[in-house]
């Protein structure tokens, strides 16, 4: 696996090398369409360049470079989130933010969130030996899980003191990042390893947000948050926060809103999903909202976990 | 009563015989005439309503294509239905808790549209209905402890097998689709080994099991590859209809396997 983790660190900025052979780019994972075969097979190594880089919806090496290096700064995050949680941040004052809340996690709970952070750990490992690169060069101290910015004033501030706002923002959490590869694995076509390792941590992220839901329903959330871990609804209503009391404030509203933008959905493939044949009876909008999950684009994402990050993601 | 130059089918039998094929040939030749009797239309599978009785003719999957790997999933969604759509018409369901029911109710409401979504983006390229063996879905739901246990089985497989073929789509719309199904089987089988654990199956550490060690290793999900996929269908002895691979993916890049267990 690892040796197949490597095709990454082959690829120079200067791709005309690699085209040397046809061989060498199916080694390199990328489909050989008709147009860069042809390249290759004339030899005209222009040709070929210009069709690996205008391939439909950008599927191009530098699209995979671009994913696993976004993909690895929202790991990071969510590891760095983690960690403070738990208290076993390398930085002492992400650890101190969350003291109060943390004595509040019911032991069970601790258990789950320890297996949680293991797998964004593992994630951020994974993508870091894929190749990805933290071009950022984030830290335990790159982030302000307030969402201020690095004011420690955020609208999120009482996910440090309230548990059932901090549940509440780690399920947005896990559910922008299921969002977020659902959204990217399009530019991964092209690369059949890179791809499939996508989806098998995009559908650990979504283990990771049911269980999280299953939580907070267990401990009074309303019941648009399912038992069956899925997302019910769209905008912030389907965040489910009816249970944090005083209701958390407008900003908070509005960044479940651009997390659960759209899941509301209830058309699929060009088909209105309720008006299909065979449908049990209840079966309702609500279901068919539940039975998909929706893609982010990466300006979506982006505008999401902005506030969460000191530097600027853009 | 048939002669050279008029072919009554009385039975849907007929048409499957080899004797009729040819008479139909040579009284069309001559300039004759075929009469379909209404009866035979009767004796028909409803394959159009995905409920209907199942074929049980071998059903051959073109894995080279989209068309076929769609297929593929559409195979799997109408197994998970029908298995969900038994639970929840059974005495069993009558017994479990809220929540227990509640999960159950929106699985089945779940993959009954994963299947009619699958349906109707194949439209006519869709593979008949999968004939399922009653005796074992019998003994499936059974028991509130069985009908978890087999539906944990095949949320896993699930995501194995999106896992595992996803890879293969060729058209990156149906690679978004899959995506947006697979994320869902997830959220299910995360519930399902959350409420087993809850039931007293015991996670290693405790509260782990919705992803446990045992199908996330590497912080990596569990994959199966197509071939491997349906012989774990096979084993379960639910599908009657013979299910196989008649042409493998066209750009084969097999991954190691990580399965999840046999026996959950």
């Amino acid at each position: 696996m690892k040796e197949q983790m490597t095709i990454l660190g082959g690829i120079d900025p200067e791709i005309s090398d690699r085209l040397v052979s046809r061989r060498d780019a199916i080694r390199q994972g990328a489909t050989v369409s008709s147009r860069l075969a042809a390249g290759l097979a004339l030899a005209s190594v222009p040709v070929a360049l210009a069709a690996l880089s205008k391939d439909a919806f950008g599927q191009t090496p530098a699209d995979v470079t671009d994913v696993i290096n976004f993909a690895l700064k929202l790991e990071i995050f969510e590891n760095e989130f983690y960690k403070a949680v738990l208290g076993i941040s390398s930085s002492s004052a992400q650890n101190n933010a969350f003291a109060a809340v943390r004595a509040q996690i019911p032991a069970a709970a601790v258990t789950a969130v320890q297996q949680i952070q293991k797998h964004e750990q593992q994630h951020v490992d994974f993508l870091t030996a894929a190749g990805a690169v933290n071009t950022l060069n984030l830290t335990a101290a790159s982030f302000d899980f307030s969402g201020g910015r690095g004011t420690g004033t955020g609208p999120f501030a009482r996910a440090t003191t309230e548990l059932a706002f901090l549940l509440a923002t780690a399920q947005g959490a896990e559910d922008t990042g299921v969002r977020a590869y659902k959204g990217q694995a399009g530019r991964l076509i092209n690369n059949k390893t890179v791809l499939e390792a996508a989806l098998r941590i995009h559908s650990v992220e979504a283990r990771h947000a049911s269980k999280i839901r299953r939580l907070r329903r267990a401990s009074g959330a309303p019941a648009v948050v399912k038992y069956s871990g899925t997302v019910s609804g769209g905008g912030s209503a389907a965040a489910g926060a009816g249970n944090i009391t005083p209701a958390p404030p407008q900003a908070v509203v509005d960044a479940f809103n651009l997390i659960y933008a759209g899941e509301d959905n209830v058309t699929q493939a060009g088909k209105v999903v309720t008006s299909l044949p065979n449908l049990p009876s209840g079966f309702d909008a609500a279901a068919a909202t539940e039975a998909f999950d929706e893609p982010l684009t990466k300006d979506q994402v982006v505008a999401i976990v902005q506030p969460f990050f000191i530097p600027s993601l853009s | 009563m048939s002669d050279d130059r008029t072919i009554v089918v009385e039975r849907a039998e007929q048409l499957w015989e080899a004797s009729t094929r040819r008479s139909f040939l040579k009284a069309l030749g001559i300039g004759g005439a075929i009469v379909m009797m209404p009866g035979i239309f009767a004796a028909c599978n409803d394959d159009d309503n995905g409920t209907g009785p199942g074929s049980s003719s071998p059903v051959t999957l073109d894995l080279s294509n989209d068309t076929g790997i769609v297929n593929y999933a559409y195979a799997l969604e109408q197994l998970e239905a029908a298995f969900y759509t038994a639970v929840v018409g059974s005495a069993a369901f009558n017994t479990m808790n809220t929540e227990q029911k509640e999960v159950m109710t929106d699985l089945r409401n779940h993959e009954v549209a994963h299947r009619e979504l699958l349906a109707a983006v194949l439209g006519s390229a869709k593979i008949p209905n999968l004939a399922l063996d009653s005796a074992t879905v019998a003994t499936a739901i059974a028991s509130t402890n069985s009908v978890l246990k087999n539906a944990e089985a095949f949320e896993d497989l699930g995501v194995s097998a999106y896992n595992g073929a996803g890879k293969y789509l060729q058209d990156v719309n149906n690679l978004l689709l899959a995506g947006k199904i697979v994320s869902v089987e997830a959220r299910h089988a995360a519930a399902i080994r959350d409420l087993r654990e809850g039931m007293g199956l015991s996670g290693t550490p405790p509260n782990t099991r919705f992803a446990g060690d045992d199908v996330v290793v590497g912080g990596l999900d569990v994959k199966l590859e197509p071939s491997d996929v349906l012989a774990r269908v096979a084993s379960t002895g639910f599908v009657q209809t013979p299910l196989a691979i008649g042409k493998s993916p066209t750009v084969t890049s097999p991954t190691p396997n990580q399965a999840p267990p046999t026996t959950p």
